[in-house]
């Protein structure tokens, strides 16, 4: 489903004329399967944010490939782009990332908008979806009228409502504290085992690494991998 | 993104910044109203001079004034019957009528009033097709039948009233109306000077039809319009040479009288007709027209500063919703459009607010400018001209929203672009 093949990345620091490049991949390969969760743990400034970034194809890289679903996403231009993430990646991010001005409803509703579904069609299956996410009661709030659980659910709602097949996670939990922390985890793997749906989970949080089929460290841009949820 | 919830999405984020939004279209509505009323004296002084121009003319008309071949020069009355005919003949020339005025003192007598007339003589069936307007009565069919002008019967005169108006006292005229009255022509020819004058020879008519009031109050009609048989009698009786003769041809609408104009002048006659005069002031005004909608334009541009910043503003606010959207699918060309829909908005909002205030500012410019202008003149009319301060006709609207629009869109094209250009990574680093 997603193949990662000797991803190199650099950044570059200090004044024009006077710059140092930091490496951040040193050649990153990986392959993640359908309806697998992998977990890439790592410190801050690891790299896992880049790997994440270039993955989804918010950037590109210097050299190597990333393949998603047979797509060599680096190949697509900026509109391509687009709608290839439209159609393949759900994302869940550290801070929810919601529209204030919108409420859970209409958050969870932005992407169908945006693919251009007719509004009935759109409305009842976000209707379903929050049913199944347990926001149905709170869909007419707005973010800052709901509790951290409640927007990263309406977040996770808002990847699911596509029907992408993967499942972008940034720091899920980060910015949870430890008992909504598990109910997210739980319903993250209840979706995949009941939808099937494949999830790259970037943390530096062990207990949520827990929660993946593999895990992997990146370490001075350098991916090892690391324990197996069956052998924990 | 379907057109409808593009609407949705713009008009969220448009009530979100509710104030800033609504003092933009404020500028915008300014700008926009400044350029509609500015441009609007220019079309409405074209229109009081055209009117001005049109009441004076019958505006399908076209006199002929003679001809020249190149080389000798031909008197209305000396061109021939058979090229009268080809004028008839033309395409949308309804009609040519030729009038005649014989050369004597016109009286015109019924009972013991009489006034001073001039006697015009022309085929009434001629006058009937170019279109003939009476106040009153009917077109003659017989040669014994007349039209007489509008004021014939008030200045049909007793001697003693005639006096009385010498003496500067009002006088009435003839009372009732003048159809079916039977009236004297009388004509005498001119004396030269020393000559005796000659004798009078009297003619009786009975009065058909009244013309029509002339369009301007200082006008005074007392023509009498006789069939032109009479000229021939006329002449043999007085001794009277062919007298001065008018040509007129009428096309049948005005978008044709230009095309006759110039059709006759290529035949090498002398023409004239309303749109001469009106090509001339068309130009003028046209070039006035263009330069007050030049100086309005200025305004909206102002204004379109405005527009500029509320919309950079609105992009540099929603940076991280822009990166969001990108991020999870939203084409930069849907970015681009949302913006550009969003300030096309603002200035669709603006314009229909100017055309609206413009409409009132016109009406109240049209009631109150004649108003201070001929108090401040210590007259009580405008000797019948419509003074008409501003017009604002839909090509005006059209050409002011086409401006307002396509100015604010081009304010709100450099902010849309630095959207679609916003980097998803920086954008989602940024804190609500």
């Amino acid at each position: 489903m997603i193949k990662i093949k000797d991803l190199q990345h650099h950044f570059k620091i200090g004044k024009k004329g006077n710059e140092r490049h930091v490496p951040v991949l040193k050649g990153v390969t990986l392959e993640v399967g359908k309806g697998e969760i992998v977990a890439i743990l790592g410190k801050s400034g690891s790299g896992k944010s880049t790997l994440l970034h270039i993955l989804a194809g918010f950037m590109s890289p210097e050299t190597g490939s990333v393949v998603v679903n047979g797509q060599e996403t680096a190949a697509l231009k900026e509109s391509q782009q687009a709608s290839f993430r439209l159609e393949n990646f759900g994302f869940i991010f550290q801070n929810f990332q919601l529209m204030p001005g919108l409420s859970a409803f209409e958050n969870v509703e932005l992407p169908l908008k945006i693919k251009g579904m007719a509004e009935a069609e759109r409305k009842m299956k976000v209707q379903k979806l929050l049913e199944k996410v347990g926001l149905e009661e709170v869909a007419g709030h707005y973010p800052n009228e709901l509790s951290g659980g409640q927007q990263q659910r309406v977040s996770i709602a808002r990847a699911l409502i596509t029907d992408a097949p993967i499942i972008l996670a940034d720091e899920p939990t980060g910015s949870l504290d430890s008992e909504t922390e598990k109910e997210i985890l739980l319903l993250i793997q209840s979706l995949n085992k009941k939808l099937g749906l494949t999830f790259v989970i970037i943390t530096h949080d062990e207990e949520v690494a827990a929660v993946a089929d593999r895990q992997y460290r990146l370490h001075d841009g350098e991916l090892v991998k690391g324990e197996q949820r069956h052998a924990v | 993104m379907q057109f409808k919830d593009q609407i949705d999405f713009i008009r969220q984020h448009m009530k979100r910044n509710k104030l800033r939004v609504a003092t933009t279209i404020l500028a915008a509505t300014m700008g926009c109203a400044f350029l509609i009323v500015l441009a609007s004296v220019g079309f409405g002084l074209h229109q009081t001079i055209t009117d001005d121009v049109l009441d004076n003319n019958m505006v399908t008309q076209i006199e002929v004034a003679g001809k020249t071949d190149g080389e000798t020069e031909i008197a209305p009355a000396d061109i021939p019957d058979a090229e009268l005919q080809q004028i008839k003949e033309m395409e949308h020339v309804i009609a040519v009528v030729e009038r005649n005025q014989p050369e004597a003192e016109t009286q015109i007598v019924i009972g013991d009033r009489s006034t001073y007339s001039q006697v015009v003589l022309s085929s009434m069936e001629e006058e009937q097709k170019a279109g003939f307007a009476l106040s009153e009565g009917k077109m003659p069919t017989k040669a014994e039948e007349v039209i007489v002008g509008y004021h014939m019967a008030e200045r049909l005169r007793t001697e003693a009233e005639m006096e009385k108006e010498a003496n500067g006292e009002e006088v009435g005229g003839f009372a009732g109306s003048l159809i079916g009255q039977t009236v004297e022509l009388e004509l005498t020819p001119f004396a030269a000077e020393g000559e005796e004058k000659a004798e009078t020879s009297t003619w009786e008519f009975v009065v058909t039809g009244i013309a029509k009031e002339p369009a301007k109050d200082w006008m005074t009609d007392v023509t009498f319009y006789a069939d032109s048989s009479w000229g021939p009698i006329f002449n043999e009786e007085l001794g009277l040479e062919e007298g001065y003769k008018n040509i007129l041809v009428y096309a049948d609408e005005l978008q044709n009288v230009g095309g006759i104009t110039d059709a006759l002048k290529e035949e090498g006659y002398y023409v004239y007709s309303v749109t001469e005069e009106l090509g001339t002031m068309n130009v003028f005004f046209t070039a006035l027209k263009a330069g007050l909608i030049f100086v309005g334009t200025i305004a909206v541009l102002i204004a379109s500063i405005g527009i500029f910043n509320t919309m950079t503003m609105a992009v540099t606010e929603r940076t991280r919703e822009i990166g969001v959207m990108k991020a999870i699918g939203a084409q930069p060309k849907l970015i681009r459009k949302l913006f550009l829909m969003e300030s096309a908005a603002i200035g669709l909002i603006g314009t229909a607010l100017a055309v609206a205030i413009s409409y009132g500012i016109s009406i109240l410019a049209n009631w109150l400018v004649p108003i201070i202008v001929l108090s401040s003149l210590g007259e009580e009319d405008a000797g019948g001209i419509s003074i008409v301060i501003s017009t604002i006709p839909w090509q005006l609207v059209v050409i002011a929203s086409a401006i307002s629009i396509g100015v604010a869109m081009v304010s709100g094209w450099r902010p849309a672009r630095k959207a679609t250009q916003i980097d998803i990574i920086q954008a989602l680093r940024q804190e609500m």
